[in-house]
């Protein structure tokens, strides 16, 4: 038996208005090499200045995982070439990062939770970006000098759910404190993981794998599995020494397998040594105070809800596993409604009609509204097979809920004169039925509900009808 | 340390560029010379000087995150560069 070691290194891209040591703007998507200067660029006798807001989003994140924030750090130059890099190095931070030694708690399906100790996270510069076309490669340098956090766990995950766990929750911390955008697929939350396997009960660490930038959960967990085979594979071959050696490998998702980078590894040497550019960076006690204030994070946010709503641990975790879905189910529950029904029609109704990419934060229809449907199922004016009616439509036309419920003429009939009177017409039209139910024929009580329903067209409520209906017929 | 014929090599691997053969005996003579130069500083006792040692204790200054953006800078760079279109830096294709 075989047991998979992952570690995993995050770079996050600090959602800062401007660089990491210049004052070029980050925003995304605009022309290319516009937003450069002579530091970003690299020009001879252009120096770099820290941006004071980096300091604050890496304490932030170091109290987010209860880590030691360094009050001194210091920055490191990393030498590699690579056209993309205008300096031919990194300002990075090797020897002294900013935040060390935190922990995360990740929730694993079973319902069990598990701790995964954070090594670092350190503020270093990102490159520019290249696109290859034939016989010549364009350089657009606008990303060069943005801010990252590069995160880096401890070889603590055991197989590929703990890895994505661990990501899901280092992505939602990282949004809900507001220090990225995190988003995959524009690369603000770059994930690479270290892949290495032993047999049970072996406590030494075998050669590890690097699987490069995958862009999506679903993606990571299938290069993990995949990498994992490839190595017991080798193992159980007898070739382990030779087919599986430290590098870096990309993962084909078109093919499910990873792929060697080669020739990478034998340029790197990164001669690293301490940043002749920029002094120690030093927070203060004050800094320190201020910076550190940070909001409600998932893990409290869903114990929170637990204790205040009474809804179950499951469903509190699924709720805040984004701030965004927090905020729409709190936003439900400012309109007085029961948090049951809040949790059903949130997490099951709602999603199960998205479509396209859409999403909690592209939802046709909004909290408040969502909300006013469920009330109407609450203070009984539709069934909760009607509201899924309403939900349907509303999804498509941005109307008033209770506009759309008299137009699909959905409104329950509770008003017992009207459904005594409906009850009264079924009874005496079907007397021989009424005598055999008498009779002890008890099943029969369902038709006479569902005739009833039929008559009203499903709009009286069943509640109603089936106490009226045991009045009547006892 | 002394450098060689070997050693140049992996430097001319490192930084990608081509040292010309005529060239190679004075530019590992030259390197030799910077690094013995640099050995006179073995010769000061540092062992009881903290490795995080500057000359000048005071901290790195912080800038405010506040954007500025000036684009003639941006494009009279472009312009200079040996190639550039549409914006775009060209540079030789690089092999991923
Ligand atoms: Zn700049």
């Amino acid at each position: 038996m075989f047991e998979t070691i992952i570690g995993l290194e995050v770079h996050v891209q600090l959602n800062t208005k401007t660089k990491l040591f210049c004052s070029c703007p980050t925003s995304f998507n605009h022309r290319q090499n516009t937003n450069t200067c002579p530091t970003c660029l690299a020009l001879p006798g252009a120096l770099p200045v820290l941006n004071e807001e980096v300091l604050h989003k890496s304490i932030q994140f170091g109290t987010a995982i209860e880590a030691t924030i360094n009050q001194v750090s210091y920055f490191d130059r990393k030498s590699y070439f690579y056209p993309d890099s205008p300096s031919a190095y990194q300002i990075t931070q090797l020897y002294t990062p900013v935040v060390e030694h935190g922990k995360l708690r990740i929730d694993l399906e079973d319902g069990s939770h598990k701790i995964v100790r954070i090594n670092r996270a350190h503020i270093e510069a990102d490159a520019g970006k290249s696109i290859h076309d034939g016989e010549i490669s364009k350089v657009d340098l606008n990303r060069a000098g943005t801010p990252l956090l590069e995160i880096v766990s401890e070889p603590d995950m055991r197989n590929a759910e703990e890895a994505v766990q661990y990501l899901k929750k280092l992505h939602s911390i990282v949004r809900y404190i507001d220090i990225s955008d995190a988003n995959m697929q524009e690369g603000s939350f770059r994930v690479d993981v270290n892949v290495s396997i032993r047999p049970k009960g072996d406590e030494k660490l075998y050669t590890r794998v690097e699987i490069k930038n995958i862009n999506s959960f679903r993606f990571i967990q299938k290069a993990i599995e995949v990498e994992v085979s490839r190595q017991i594979e080798a193992w159980e071959d007898g070739t382990y020494d030779e087919e599986i050696i430290q590098e870096t490998r990309l993962y084909d998702a078109n093919r499910n397998e990873t792929r060697s980078m080669r020739g990478k590894e034998e340029a790197a040497d990164y001669r690293y040594f301490p940043e002749p550019d920029l002094k120690k960076a030093v927070i203060t006690n004050e800094m320190l105070k201020t910076y550190s204030q940070i909001p409600e994070l998932p893990d409290q946010k869903a114990k929170r809800f637990v204790e205040e709503f009474g809804i179950n641990e499951y469903n509190a975790s699924v709720i805040t596993s984004t701030k965004e879905t927090a905020k729409f189910f709190e936003d439900m529950m400012e309109e007085g409604i029961s948090a049951k029904n809040a949790v059903t029609w949130l997490t099951v109704e709602l999603p199960a009609r998205f479509s396209g990419g859409m999403d909690i934060t592209t939802s046709p229809v909004d909290a408040k509204k969502l909300a006013t449907l469920v009330k109407r199922i609450e203070d009984k004016t539709i069934s909760g097979k009607a509201a899924k009616e309403v939900l349907d439509y509303i999804m498509q036309n941005d109307e008033d809920i209770d506009t759309v419920i008299e137009k699909l003429g959905l409104k329950q009939v509770s008003d017992t004169g009207a459904i005594e009177a409906m009850v009264d017409e079924i009874l005496s039209k079907n007397q021989d039925k009424v005598e055999e139910y008498k009779n002890g024929k008890e099943k029969l009580f369902g038709f006479f509900v569902g005739q009833v329903m039929k008559a009203s067209k499903g709009s009286a409520n069943p509640q109603a009808v089936n106490e009226i209906l045991k009045q009547k017929l006892s | 340390m002394q450098i060689d014929d070997q050693l140049l090599t992996r430097l001319e691997t490192l930084s990608m560029i081509r040292i010309d053969e005529r060239k190679r005996e004075e530019i590992i003579e030259e390197l030799s010379e910077f690094l013995n130069f640099a050995d006179n500083l073995k010769e000061l006792d540092t062992s009881g000087v903290d490795d995080k040692f500057a000359m000048d204790d005071a901290p790195t200054s912080l800038r405010e995150d506040i954007p500025s953006c000036n684009t003639e800078i941006s494009e009279s760079i472009l312009k200079n560069a040996p190639q550039s279109d549409e914006d775009f830096f060209i540079v030789p294709k690089i092999i991923e």
